[in-house]
């Protein structure tokens, strides 16, 4: 596992050979690129996998799976302005699925929430582990 | 992509601070804590997006995020605010095997997730090396931009590119979106109907209603009259 993950970590902080290795470390961190929008949105992505799976509120259950939404539109417009500066001639789909993605994540916060509210006026309860009507 | 100077100082600092809001927006015990930090934590992302040159995005994100579904969050919050958490009666989190299982689950995820990032970076850089070309080619472009009215900036072209792509390539998804949000505004407000309003709609299965009017006998009055 460690083996597996040291050359991992690594990888996020050095990129040319050939120098010191603290040098290294400072050009990289000084020139964030690609590599670090994508590791910020997967660190985003699992916070919010955290959030779905730890919390009792379903009203943060939902604010964490709008976290992990949000991860994904990070990583699309990053892609979006990496395709861009390789010259791509279609690089703002990204940014156009990104406005999709907001779209449906209102649309699912509106009836989310709108559950939530039938929910609590039958169950009086906003804990996940309470609501068990198909379990058995 | 290369940030530098000024925006790499920012993309640490926002970076960091969206890392840190989402941790505590999870982490919160009282739930308007975790909609206040959920709302820094995406205005940080907003302002990553303007340093990736998404500047309708970031405003989009603002406006419909932090000024729309945020605000209904909050509304919701308040009715059915329980009290019993803020008062540290009631656990917040699930019970503690199911934590750890979750808590190693998303470790492994972790590990995963930067391994695949790291391989396909690598696999990509492979593939298209980073190109110096297609720098110049870009910095050339951005001269020939206009210049903004504070002087230090170049207005981009990237809002009017993606207006244009949005109404001509992604014309129909546009369309089916505007249904989808149509349905969502209809379905919420069927969902979040007291049991009144449903009578004096007449939509309530008639089993139900005799139930319920033995328990309350008002709701006859709300009927509507069938002649």
């Amino acid at each position: 596992m460690l083996n597996l993950l040291i050359p991992t970590l690594a990888f996020l902080f050095q990129e040319e050979a050939g120098r010191g290795r603290l040098s290294q470390t400072w050009d990289a961190a000084a020139h964030p690129d690609l590599a670090k929008f994508l590791v910020i949105g997967a660190l985003l992505f699992i916070i919010g996998v955290a959030g779905v799976l730890t919390r009792r509120n379903i009203i943060v259950i939902f604010m964490s799976i709008e976290l992990i939404l949000n991860a994904a539109n990070l990583n699309f417009i990053a892609f979006s302005r990496y395709l861009q500066e390789m010259g791509s001639v279609n690089a703002v789909a990204g940014q156009i699925f990104t406005v999709f993605v907001i779209v449906v994540a209102a649309a699912e916060a509106a009836i989310g929430l709108g559950i939530v509210i039938a929910l609590y006026r039958n169950k009086e309860t906003i804990w996940v582990d309470e609501i068990d009507l198909l379990k058995w | 992509m290369r940030l530098s100077g000024y925006e790499a100082l920012f993309f640490w600092i926002f970076a960091l601070a969206a890392i840190f809001a989402g941790l505590l927006t999870v982490m919160a015990r009282n739930a308007v804590h975790s909609a206040l930090f959920l709302i820094s934590s995406l205005v940080s992302v907003a302002a990553l997006f303007v340093l990736a040159g998404a500047e309708f995005i970031a405003g989009v994100q603002v406006l419909v995020y932090v000024g729309g579904v945020m605000v209904l969050f909050l509304f919701v919050i308040m009715l059915v605010n329980v009290g019993a958490e803020e008062r540290g009666r009631d656990e917040i989190f699930n019970k503690q095997k199911q934590v750890g299982a979750s808590l190693i689950f998303c470790f492994l995820l972790v590990a995963g997730v930067l391994y695949a990032v790291s391989q396909g970076y690598k696999g990509m850089q492979a593939r298209n090396p980073p190109n110096a070309d297609a720098a110049v080619q870009q910095a050339l472009r951005d001269r020939s931009l206009a210049v903004g009215a504070t002087r230090s900036s170049r207005i981009t072209l990237d809002t009017e590119k993606v207006g244009s792509s949005l109404y001509r390539y992604a014309s129909l998804p546009f369309e089916i979106a505007s249904i989808l949000l149509l349905v969502a505004i209809i379905g919420s407000v069927m969902l979040a109907r007291t049991l009144r309003q449903e009578v004096s709609a007449d939509d309530v299965d008639p089993e139900t209603l005799q139930e319920e009017k033995a328990l309350d006998p008002e709701l006859a009055k709300l009927e509507p009259k069938s002649d």
